[in-house]
Protein backbone atom coordinates (compact mmCIF):
# COMPACT_ATOMS: atom_id res chain seq x y z
CA UNK A 1 0.00 0.00 0.00
CA UNK A 2 2.91 2.28 0.75
CA UNK A 3 4.06 2.47 -2.85
CA UNK A 4 0.66 3.50 -4.22
CA UNK A 5 1.34 7.28 -4.30
CA UNK A 6 4.51 6.62 -6.30
CA UNK A 7 2.60 4.46 -8.75
CA UNK A 8 0.00 7.17 -9.16
CA UNK A 9 2.76 9.71 -9.64
CA UNK A 10 4.42 7.52 -12.27
CA UNK A 11 1.24 6.91 -14.17
CA UNK A 12 0.39 10.64 -14.12
CA UNK A 13 3.84 11.38 -15.54
CA UNK A 14 3.35 8.71 -18.21
CA UNK A 15 -0.05 10.12 -19.03
CA UNK A 16 1.35 13.64 -19.33
CA UNK A 17 4.19 12.35 -21.52
CA UNK A 18 1.66 10.65 -23.80
CA UNK A 19 -0.32 13.90 -24.09
CA UNK A 20 2.81 15.89 -24.94
CA UNK A 21 3.82 13.32 -27.58
CA UNK A 22 0.38 13.28 -29.12
CA UNK A 23 0.35 17.11 -29.19
CA UNK A 24 3.72 17.13 -30.94
CA UNK A 25 2.44 14.57 -33.47
CA UNK A 26 -0.66 16.68 -34.06
CA UNK A 27 1.44 19.80 -34.80
CA UNK A 28 3.60 17.77 -37.19
CA UNK A 29 0.51 16.47 -38.97
CA UNK A 30 -0.90 20.00 -39.24
CA UNK A 31 2.42 21.09 -40.76
CA UNK A 32 1.88 18.56 -43.57
CA UNK A 33 -1.49 20.03 -44.64
CA UNK A 34 -1.65 21.49 -48.15
CA UNK A 35 -0.93 25.24 -48.18
CA UNK A 36 -4.47 25.95 -49.43
CA UNK A 37 -5.89 24.28 -46.29
CA UNK A 38 -3.44 26.20 -44.10
CA UNK A 39 -4.56 29.51 -45.60
CA UNK A 40 -8.19 28.64 -44.77
CA UNK A 41 -7.14 27.95 -41.16
CA UNK A 42 -5.07 31.16 -41.13
CA UNK A 43 -8.17 33.19 -42.01
CA UNK A 44 -10.09 31.59 -39.13
CA UNK A 45 -7.14 32.42 -36.82
CA UNK A 46 -7.17 36.02 -38.05
CA UNK A 47 -10.89 36.27 -37.16
CA UNK A 48 -10.23 34.89 -33.66
CA UNK A 49 -7.30 37.24 -33.03
CA UNK A 50 -9.24 40.31 -34.16
CA UNK A 51 -12.24 39.31 -32.02
CA UNK A 52 -10.17 38.75 -28.91
CA UNK A 53 -7.44 41.40 -29.18
CA UNK A 54 -7.99 45.15 -29.39
CA UNK A 55 -6.15 46.91 -32.17
CA UNK A 56 -4.09 49.75 -30.73
CA UNK A 57 -3.88 53.08 -32.56
CA UNK A 58 -0.73 53.27 -34.67
CA UNK A 59 -0.44 49.50 -34.77
CA UNK A 60 0.35 47.68 -38.02
CA UNK A 61 -2.56 46.94 -40.31
CA UNK A 62 -4.45 43.86 -39.15
CA UNK A 63 -7.43 42.74 -41.19
CA UNK A 64 -9.00 39.45 -42.11
CA UNK A 65 -7.92 38.56 -45.62
CA UNK A 66 -10.74 39.06 -48.10
CA UNK A 67 -10.06 36.23 -50.48
CA UNK B 1 -4.43 34.80 -52.36
CA UNK B 2 -4.41 33.30 -55.86
CA UNK B 3 -5.19 36.69 -57.45
CA UNK B 4 -2.62 38.43 -55.22
CA UNK B 5 0.09 36.00 -56.32
CA UNK B 6 -0.91 36.47 -59.96
CA UNK B 7 -0.50 40.26 -59.62
CA UNK B 8 2.91 39.86 -57.96
CA UNK B 9 4.03 37.50 -60.70
CA UNK B 10 2.84 39.98 -63.33
CA UNK B 11 4.90 42.71 -61.65
CA UNK B 12 7.91 40.42 -61.86
CA UNK B 13 7.30 39.68 -65.54
CA UNK B 14 6.96 43.41 -66.26
CA UNK B 15 10.41 43.98 -64.72
CA UNK B 16 9.42 45.92 -61.60
CA UNK B 17 11.77 43.64 -59.68
CA UNK B 18 14.39 41.19 -60.84
CA UNK B 19 13.51 38.41 -58.42
CA UNK B 20 11.06 37.94 -55.57
CA UNK B 21 10.12 35.45 -52.90
CA UNK B 22 7.53 35.12 -50.17
CA UNK B 23 9.14 35.50 -46.76
CA UNK B 24 7.99 36.02 -43.16
CA UNK B 25 5.03 34.26 -41.57
CA UNK B 26 3.42 33.16 -44.84
CA UNK B 27 6.64 31.52 -46.02
CA UNK B 28 6.75 29.68 -42.68
CA UNK B 29 3.22 28.41 -43.35
CA UNK B 30 4.57 26.36 -46.23
CA UNK B 31 6.63 24.35 -43.70
CA UNK B 32 4.88 24.48 -40.31
CA UNK B 33 1.35 24.34 -38.90
CA UNK B 34 -0.81 27.45 -39.39
CA UNK B 35 0.09 30.45 -37.23
CA UNK B 36 -1.72 33.78 -37.01
CA UNK B 37 -0.22 36.42 -39.26
CA UNK B 38 -1.78 39.32 -41.14
CA UNK B 39 0.53 40.35 -43.92
CA UNK B 40 2.21 38.88 -46.93
CA UNK B 41 5.89 39.82 -47.00
CA UNK B 42 7.47 39.85 -50.43
CA UNK B 43 11.24 40.21 -50.53
CA UNK B 44 12.36 41.76 -53.81
CA UNK B 45 15.63 42.18 -55.64
CA UNK B 46 15.12 45.53 -57.33
CA UNK B 47 16.54 46.56 -60.71
CA UNK B 48 19.93 48.28 -60.37
CA UNK B 49 19.52 51.81 -59.10
CA UNK B 50 21.57 54.33 -57.17
CA UNK B 51 18.67 55.20 -54.88
CA UNK B 52 17.01 52.22 -53.22
CA UNK B 53 14.07 54.26 -51.96
CA UNK B 54 13.48 55.79 -55.36
CA UNK B 55 13.53 52.41 -57.04
CA UNK B 56 10.55 51.23 -54.92
CA UNK B 57 8.46 54.06 -56.40
CA UNK B 58 7.76 52.44 -59.80
CA UNK B 59 6.46 49.41 -57.98
CA UNK B 60 4.00 51.40 -55.87
CA UNK B 61 3.07 53.65 -58.83
CA UNK B 62 2.22 50.56 -60.88
CA UNK B 63 -0.02 49.24 -58.09
CA UNK B 64 -1.70 52.60 -57.51
CA UNK B 65 -2.46 52.79 -61.24
CA UNK B 66 -4.30 49.50 -60.82
CA UNK B 67 -6.30 51.13 -57.98
CA UNK B 68 -4.73 49.14 -55.15
CA UNK B 69 -4.75 51.17 -51.95
CA UNK B 70 -1.85 52.00 -49.70
CA UNK B 71 -2.91 51.43 -46.07
CA UNK B 72 -0.31 52.27 -43.43
CA UNK B 73 2.86 50.46 -44.50
CA UNK B 74 1.02 47.94 -46.70
CA UNK B 75 -0.52 47.92 -50.10
CA UNK B 76 -3.71 45.90 -50.19
CA UNK B 77 -3.69 43.65 -53.26
CA UNK B 78 -6.87 41.67 -53.88
CA UNK B 79 -7.83 41.74 -50.20
CA UNK B 80 -4.40 40.93 -48.76
CA UNK B 81 -2.09 43.49 -47.11
CA UNK B 82 1.25 43.09 -48.87
CA UNK B 83 4.59 44.54 -47.86
CA UNK B 84 7.40 44.72 -50.39
CA UNK B 85 10.78 44.56 -48.69
CA UNK B 86 13.92 45.19 -50.75
CA UNK B 87 16.66 42.70 -49.89
CA UNK B 88 18.52 44.50 -47.11
CA UNK B 89 21.60 42.34 -46.57
CA UNK B 90 23.59 39.55 -48.21
CA UNK B 91 21.74 36.82 -46.32
CA UNK B 92 18.30 37.99 -47.48
CA UNK B 93 19.57 38.54 -51.04
CA UNK B 94 21.01 35.02 -51.20
CA UNK B 95 17.78 33.64 -49.70
CA UNK B 96 15.70 35.27 -52.45
CA UNK B 97 18.06 34.17 -55.22
CA UNK B 98 17.86 30.59 -53.96
CA UNK B 99 14.10 30.60 -53.28
CA UNK B 100 12.12 27.56 -54.40
CA UNK B 101 9.11 27.38 -56.65
CA UNK B 102 5.87 26.43 -54.89
CA UNK B 103 2.30 26.24 -56.10
CA UNK B 104 -0.81 27.75 -54.58
CA UNK B 105 -4.08 26.79 -56.26
CA UNK B 106 -2.10 26.01 -59.41
CA UNK B 107 -0.29 29.36 -59.40
CA UNK B 108 3.49 29.16 -59.35
CA UNK B 109 5.32 31.41 -56.89
CA UNK B 110 8.66 31.63 -55.09
CA UNK B 111 9.09 30.89 -51.40
CA UNK B 112 12.19 31.13 -49.20
CA UNK B 113 13.74 27.79 -48.27
CA UNK B 114 13.17 26.73 -44.64
CA UNK B 115 16.90 26.87 -43.80
CA UNK B 116 17.12 30.48 -45.04
CA UNK B 117 13.94 31.39 -43.17
CA UNK B 118 15.51 30.06 -39.96
CA UNK B 119 18.73 31.99 -40.57
CA UNK B 120 16.80 35.22 -41.23
CA UNK B 121 14.71 34.70 -38.08
CA UNK B 122 17.87 34.14 -36.08
CA UNK B 123 19.37 37.30 -37.55
CA UNK B 124 16.23 39.37 -36.89
CA UNK B 125 15.78 37.80 -33.45
CA UNK B 126 12.47 39.31 -32.32
CA UNK B 127 10.33 37.34 -29.83
CA UNK B 128 8.10 36.03 -32.64
CA UNK B 129 11.18 34.99 -34.63
CA UNK B 130 12.48 32.93 -31.70
CA UNK B 131 9.06 31.29 -31.36
CA UNK B 132 9.03 30.45 -35.08
CA UNK B 133 12.58 29.04 -35.03
CA UNK B 134 11.39 26.53 -32.44
CA UNK B 135 8.36 25.61 -34.57
CA UNK B 136 10.53 25.30 -37.67
CA UNK B 137 12.99 23.06 -35.80
CA UNK B 138 10.16 20.86 -34.51
CA UNK B 139 7.88 20.67 -37.55
CA UNK B 140 9.73 21.50 -40.78
CA UNK B 141 12.06 19.26 -42.73
CA UNK B 142 15.34 21.08 -42.25
CA UNK B 143 18.63 19.96 -43.76
CA UNK B 144 21.15 20.30 -40.93
CA UNK B 145 24.01 20.53 -43.44
CA UNK B 146 22.38 23.28 -45.51
CA UNK B 147 21.46 25.22 -42.38
CA UNK B 148 24.99 24.94 -40.97
CA UNK B 149 26.52 26.18 -44.25
CA UNK B 150 24.22 29.21 -44.35
CA UNK B 151 24.78 30.06 -40.69
CA UNK B 152 28.55 29.74 -41.05
CA UNK B 153 28.67 31.84 -44.23
CA UNK B 154 26.70 34.66 -42.60
CA UNK B 155 28.34 34.64 -39.17
CA UNK B 156 25.32 33.24 -37.34
CA UNK B 157 26.63 29.90 -36.11
CA UNK B 158 27.44 31.13 -32.58
CA UNK B 159 24.03 32.76 -32.28
CA UNK B 160 22.43 29.47 -33.37
CA UNK B 161 24.44 27.37 -30.92
CA UNK B 162 23.49 29.78 -28.12
CA UNK B 163 19.85 29.52 -29.16
CA UNK B 164 19.93 25.71 -29.08
CA UNK B 165 21.62 25.74 -25.67
CA UNK B 166 19.05 28.13 -24.29
CA UNK B 167 15.91 26.47 -25.64
CA UNK B 168 16.76 22.80 -26.14
CA UNK B 169 19.40 21.74 -23.64
CA UNK B 170 18.52 21.08 -20.02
Amino acid sequence: MKDKPNKIKESAADYAAKIFTSKKDFHKEQAKLPIEEKIKILIELQKIVLKTQKQEPGERLRQVWKI
Amino acid sequence: MKKTLQIIDRMHKEGLFKKYAIGGGIASLFYIEPIATFDLDIFVVLPESEEVLLSLSPLYDWLREKKYKLVKEHIVIEGIPVQFIPVYNELVKEAVLKAVRKKYEGISTFVLKPEYLMAIMLDTNRAKDRERIIKMSDEAEISADVLKKILTAHGLITAYNDFIKKFYER
